[in-house]
């Protein structure tokens, strides 16, 4: 190969290693962002319920089933890794 | 500024005092002077010492700029590449270009206030102290919540934060989940990461100095002494790896944060 095209793909490999980075960072910092947010929205679901019923376990109780749905809801979207896949950008030498 | 000992409340180990372990007390400063009920603190010179950083080294690099580049618009435009090969293009591509300017001063910026954590006589994290922090995850979130909206419009928005293929039902149980992931936690992990991981860097470097401070004696005392020093040692040069990785990931969740808003994720 020649010496444009061994940069080209040097180049194209780092961009994917870039590219992989990134999208790592994404999805680690989602994931994270997802288990909070479901034990703080069914957490407060509960917490109010809890608050108008006199039954001040229900706010325990909803923080597990946010987390449970948070957990269940990423194996969803992240389990599989076809699923977080943007469309991908082609990855050309003059990118 | 509060030397090693007067940190240390002047505390050594055959003074009879306890440990003198470093605290929140470490990151409130006195000001220098005051205004009001203003008052201009450390932090708050270092923060705009950053700016001046920034802002006279990319103006004299790119005050004459020559077609072949030499010295500093040499190192400006390195500079400039880097953040555009690593942190833009990886999420943007080509097309987000328009957002360099923004993602270089972020980069740059948070990293010389990270930085003055290693910088004798500075030696404070500026974004250690989160009211530094907010104000540019603020910038961060409303930037993609208008490009959001105008973009792929109210309620598109809304429905490109859950993918399709979700069946009713459970659309309507992550809802609360999602919402509140996007509008709260989303830029609530960016700040509190850059925060929390710059104010443990800056208390263990503390910890550490003041111990071989308060261990240090001509007896078995030295061998403490010493370890607690290779320990702050080590602390610094891991330091100096997690302001650069900090700053980078700062800008690279900018970059992909942007990137969600512009182009819906499928």
């Amino acid at each position: 190969m020649s010496d444009h095209g061994n940069e080209a793909v040097t180049r194209a490999r780092k961009q994917a290693a870039a590219q992989g980075r990134a999208q790592g960072l994404e999805i680690g910092w989602t994931v994270f962002s997802y288990l909070l947010a479901g034990m703080a929205a069914y957490g407060g679901i509960g917490w109010l319920i809890g608050r108008a019923v006199h039954v001040p376990l229900l706010f325990p109780v909803g923080m597990l089933v946010g987390l449970g749905i948070s957990i269940g809801y990423i194996i969803h979207r992240f389990g599989r890794q076809q699923a977080v896949e943007r469309p991908r950008k082609e990855i050309t030498g003059d990118r | 500024m509060r030397g090693v000992g007067e940190v240390g409340g002047g505390c050594h180990i055959f003074n009879g005092c306890g440990f003198p372990a470093p605290g929140l007390q470490d990151f409130n400063w006195k000001p220098f002077f005051t205004i009001g009920s203003f008052g201009f603190t450390k932090p708050m010179l270092l923060a705009i010492l950053a700016a001046l950083v920034v802002i006279v080294f990319f103006w004299v690099a790119f005050w004459k700029p020559k077609l072949v580049p030499r010295g500093m618009q040499n190192l400006g435009e390195m500079a400039i590449l880097a953040v555009r090969d690593q942190i833009l293009r990886p999420s943007l591509g080509r097309r987000g270009d328009s957002y360099l300017p923004l993602l270089v001063s972020l980069f740059f910026f948070i990293y010389i206030m990270n930085v003055m954590e290693l910088i004798p006589i500075f030696q404070f994290p500026v974004p250690s102290r989160i009211g530094f922090v907010w104000p540019m995850v603020f910038i961060v979130y409303f930037l993609y919540l208008y490009l959001g909206f105008k973009h792929q419009g109210g309620w598109g928005y809304f429905k490109s934060m859950i993918p399709p293929g979700v069946p009713a039902p459970i659309y309507i149980i992550l809802v609360p989940v999602e919402l509140l992931r996007f509008f709260v936690f989303q830029p609530f992990t960016l700040g509190v990461r850059l925060f929390g991981n710059m104010f443990a860097g800056h208390l263990l470097l503390t910890i550490f100095t003041i111990a071989t401070w308060y261990l240090l004696s001509l007896s078995v005392g030295l061998l403490y002494a010493a370890g607690s020093f290779f320990l702050a040692i080590f602390v610094f040069l891991l330091e100096t790896l997690v302001t650069l990785l900090q700053a980078f990931i700062f800008t690279t969740l900018t970059a992909t944060y942007i990137a969600s808003s512009v182009e819906p994720a499928h």
